[in-house]
């Protein structure tokens, strides 16, 4: 089957009436489940797996991808309303996405933040097709050599994350990192920073760690504080105004398509990465659309381009994350994972099979990446309102109410009571870094870095020994990383003079 | 306040006989309607979308057709599988709980005494053997490799690729290399299987150990071909394909190569059973053996099965009694070899 027939027929098949009521169902199930904090995008898929064994193959496909292709857009919802990430991949939006909403212009992030999470999507997914077929070729292209390089440089754009001093945010990416090394280190069977726990033995999860530094210490904080969530508009915004903003943010999407397209791309490379993950792509997004903007003072307090840049490349990654999935049968990621084994159960093969016999359904794949962006981007107005409603609701019942779904949140993914003390631990660790003003997000990053830089550095050191650092590749991204790191302390150093001249 | 314990304590004893008194009367109840409309939990100790996920999911439905009995499918991750087996030998014996698990790693784990291995696995209550773990190894087509012969006479080291220490990709290639005395170079600290495959893709690995399952897929798509095997009577893809048997006839010293391979082969054995605590009454886990027996066997279910490409070969709960026994009970030497493997000390 051509590529072009291909493309035609999954889009034929995606709008068929035996395909599209799923992937329209998946779509809203994956917006839900992205709305409540702690659940992801693997929790989506690895519930539609169970219904996927009386589907029909391109009906199961558009079911599952719908499930995961929303979940972002869901969280950026409630990272921007609650102040609390809906997923880890939102974590980023939350820079600047509350504060808009405090200024009350909660409608226009939302607005923004969906339509960047569409054309996101679309541009991961358009990448996707193009490049199907030269797919191989550009999955192998990142070893581990190339891998601990690109994650290295992601690391460095700590520096220009938050509106917090750079010694901060140094000091926050460094715990961070160390809190990655907790657990059995597979490499040399030593356990870190144990204290002989077993649940520590397979280090901190994901989920708990972002729950509790973002979600529980937002309530701590809104206990202390008392008020609402959405500080000074002690009312609510009418249905009708926020419906006016949620158009202009959808206007200020494509009026920054530049900075869209950007931010996508750097999201899709590095869904193309194995095992990067999808939340440092938005942080490093997020550290882009600041780096290049003429008023950086204005991010971290609700700037619209704060939302944009990584409700863009959280979407973007999904065409990215396909590639390898696709490609060799080699999933990048957990969600990932589930999703060929979703395939497996369809009966689907995947690698060269798929891509030169089948190219039709990896076509209902994009195309169900792209209509279930729309679908979520949709529905997603919809919610806005009653959401929107309930973050003027006082913090005496909002409290209570937000940290039972958090709660079950941590405790839904690994189903372990363990995970819920490690939220409440992150959710003090996170109240004192932002009442002593440290980057949450620097430690985050470094949390979910950490371990990509270490393992691709050992495997690249046994591989090709210490002078990998010199192949090409590797080479000429290390002088990108000392460029970027150069210029910023350079930036730093001058803005300092000036000051105090 | 004294008198309203006092009156708590004479309620909780009354409580206490009276329950006791239900349970002889149940264990003398038919296992049949024992099992009628009750639910059993089915734990995975691996996250949704694995193999071990995947089997029980597909499997489930039949167990419950023979069984009567509803089946939760409860997924523990956690402890490279010991937390699941942990939580499945401490259940209570009443039938109501059993598991897949992950049969190879866990007498591994026992056998090196890791930390967190608080099972015994030849004390499970055994309801069979979905799928015996069938190892292969595998060159990639980018290392020009056709055999396991020019693997070894082509005068350079071969790069192994392994996932963590003591995981099975690892004590494998540690294994096999040691009882053929390869000139290898066993890399490991790869993150999954699938990292392996793509170094192997990329030319910076040059073999690696897997189960036939997962290696098939890349097999028909040319990403690596299969040169060496576990199998006593290759049939299908492996025939041809010399086993590690063949070689060890021809080996200096067979005997002890194919000593130390038939604990390596009895390990595989174990494979992915599924297991109740420790103690289940027997006419239950009698029950419970001829429901598993019936819904393995159950034409649809196979075919279903095959559907999902996923490789099956049961074999009873008695038998799997004999062949958890057989993997935890390795003659002294044997025994030592592969504790030192597993814990990265060859």
């Amino acid at each position: 089957m051509g590529i072009i027939e291909g493309m035609a027929s999954g889009f034929s098949q995606s709008i068929s009436f035996a395909v599209f009521p799923y992937l329209f169902v998946g779509s809203l199930f994956g917006l839900i489940i992205g709305v409540i904090p702690g659940l992801s995008g693997h929790f989506a898929m690895a519930m539609a797996v169970t219904f996927l064994y009386t589907m029909e193959p391109s009906a199961g496909i558009a079911f599952l991808l719908g499930a995961h292709a929303t979940v972002a857009q869901g969280g950026g919802l409630t990272a921007i309303l609650f102040s609390t990430p809906g997923t880890g991949q939102n974590a980023a939006t939350l820079l600047d996405g509350p504060p808009m909403r405090d200024k009350g212009q909660a409608g226009l992030a939302v607005g923004a933040a969906m339509a960047s999470c569409f054309l996101g999507a679309t541009f991961g997914a358009v990448v996707l097709a193009i490049l199907i077929p030269i797919l191989r070729e550009v999955v192998l292209f990142f070893g581990p050599p190339e891998v601990f390089v690109l994650a290295f440089l992601a690391l460095t754009f700590v520096a220009v994350l938050g509106k917090e001093d750079m010694t901060r945010s140094l000091i926050a990416a460094m715990l961070g990192l160390l809190l990655a090394m907790i657990g059995v280190d597979n490499v040399t069977n030593t356990a870190r920073f144990t204290f002989g726990s077993e649940r520590l033995a397979d280090g901190l999860s994901l989920v708990p760690v972002i729950l509790g530094l973002f979600a529980v210490a937002e309530m701590i904080d809104l206990w202390v504080r008392g008020g609402s969530l959405a500080k000074e508009m002690p009312k609510a915004l009418s249905a009708r105004e926020t419906q006016k903003q949620i158009f202009q943010g959808i206007g200020l999407a494509f009026k920054h398509w530049w900075l869209v397209m950007r931010c996508s791309a750097i999201g899709t490379a590095m869904g193309l990465i194995p095992g990067l993950g999808s939340a440092p792509a938005a942080f490093v997004a997020y550290g882009h659309a600041k780096q290049s903007s003429k008023d950086k003072d204005s991010f971290g307090s609700g700037n619209v381009k704060g939302v944009i840049g990584p409700e863009a490349a959280n979407d973007a990654v999904e065409g990215g994350a396909l590639a390898s999935t696709l490609a060799f049968g080699i999933p990048g990621s957990s969600s990932m994972a589930i999703l060929l084994s979703g395939l497996f159960i369809l009966g689907l093969e995947t690698g060269p099979k798929m891509l030169n016999s089948q190219v039709d359904l990896v076509f209902i794949m994009i195309f169900t990446i792209i209509l279930g962006n729309l679908i979520g981007t949709v529905f997603g107005m919809f919610l806005v309102n009653p959401l929107s409603r309930a973050t003027s609701i006082r913090a005496g019942v909002m409290v209570p109410l937000l940290t039972v779904v958090i709660v079950t949140g941590a405790f839904a993914g690994d189903r372990a009571v363990f995970d819920i003390g490690v939220a409440i631990v992150f959710g003090i660790l996170g109240y004192a870094m932002k009442v002593l003003n440290y980057s949450r997000a620097a430690l985050l990053i470094g949390f979910v870095l950490g371990f990509a830089v270490e393992k691709n550095l050992y495997l690249a050191l046994l591989l090709d020994g210490p002078y990998f650092i010199l192949q090409p590749i590797p080479l000429g991204l290390t002088v990108v990383t000392v460029v970027f790191l150069g210029f910023n302390i350079w930036t730093i150093y001058r803005d300092r003079k000036r000051f105090v001249a | 306040m004294r008198r309203t314990f006092l009156k708590g304590a004479a309620a909780a004893l009354m409580a206490t006989t009276m329950l006791g008194t239900a349970g002889t009367a149940v264990a003398q109840e038919d296992a049949e309607s024992f099992y009628d409309g009750k639910s059993i939990r089915w734990i995975v100790p691996y996250n949704p979308g694995g193999g071990y996920d995947e089997y029980s999911r597909v499997l489930a439905p039949y167990f419950e057709k023979y069984s009567g009995a509803r089946v939760d499918i409860v997924n523990l991750p956690g402890s490279g599988g010991m937390r699941g087996a942990v939580e499945i030998f401490n259940s209570p014996a009443d039938g109501l709980t059993v598991g897949i698990i992950n049969g190879s790693a866990m007498v591994t784990n026992q056998l090196a005494d890791i930390e967190g291995a608080d099972y015994r696995v030849g004390e499970y209550s055994y309801l069979g053997r979905i799928v015996a773990d069938r190892r292969v190894f595998v060159a990639g087509t980018a290392s020009g490799i056709e055999s396991f012969e020019q693997l070894q006479s082509d005068g350079e080291t071969a790069v192994v690729g392994a996932t963590g220490l003591g995981g099975s990709t690892y004590v494998d290639a540690v294994i096999v290399g040691d009882v053929f005395g390869m000139d290898q170079n066993v890399v490991h600290g790869f993150n999954s299987s699938g990292d392996i495959r793509t170094a192997m893709l990329r030319g910076d690995v040059t073999a690696m150990w897997g189960s036939i399952g997962s290696a098939i897929e890349g097999v028909e798509a040319g990403d690596h071909k299969i040169i060496l095997h576990g199998e006593r009577e290759p049939a299908g893809m492996l025939e041809g394909i010399p086993s590690v048997w063949d070689l060890a006839a021809e080996a200096e010293d067979s005997e002890r190569a194919t000593a130390v391979l038939e604990a390596w082969d009895a390990l595989s054995a174990v494979g992915r059973p599924v297991a109740g605590p420790p103690g289940i009454p027997e006419d239950r886990l009698d029950f419970l053996q001829s429901a598993f027996e019936q819904a393995m066997n159950d034409p649809e279910f196979v075919a279903d099965a095959e559907a999902a490409s996923r490789d099956l070969s049961y074999a009873s709960g008695d038998d799997m009694n004999g062949i958890a026994r057989a993997a935890t009970e390795l003659p002294e030497d044997i025994e030592q070899l592969f504790v030192s493997a597993i814990r990265g000390e060859i």
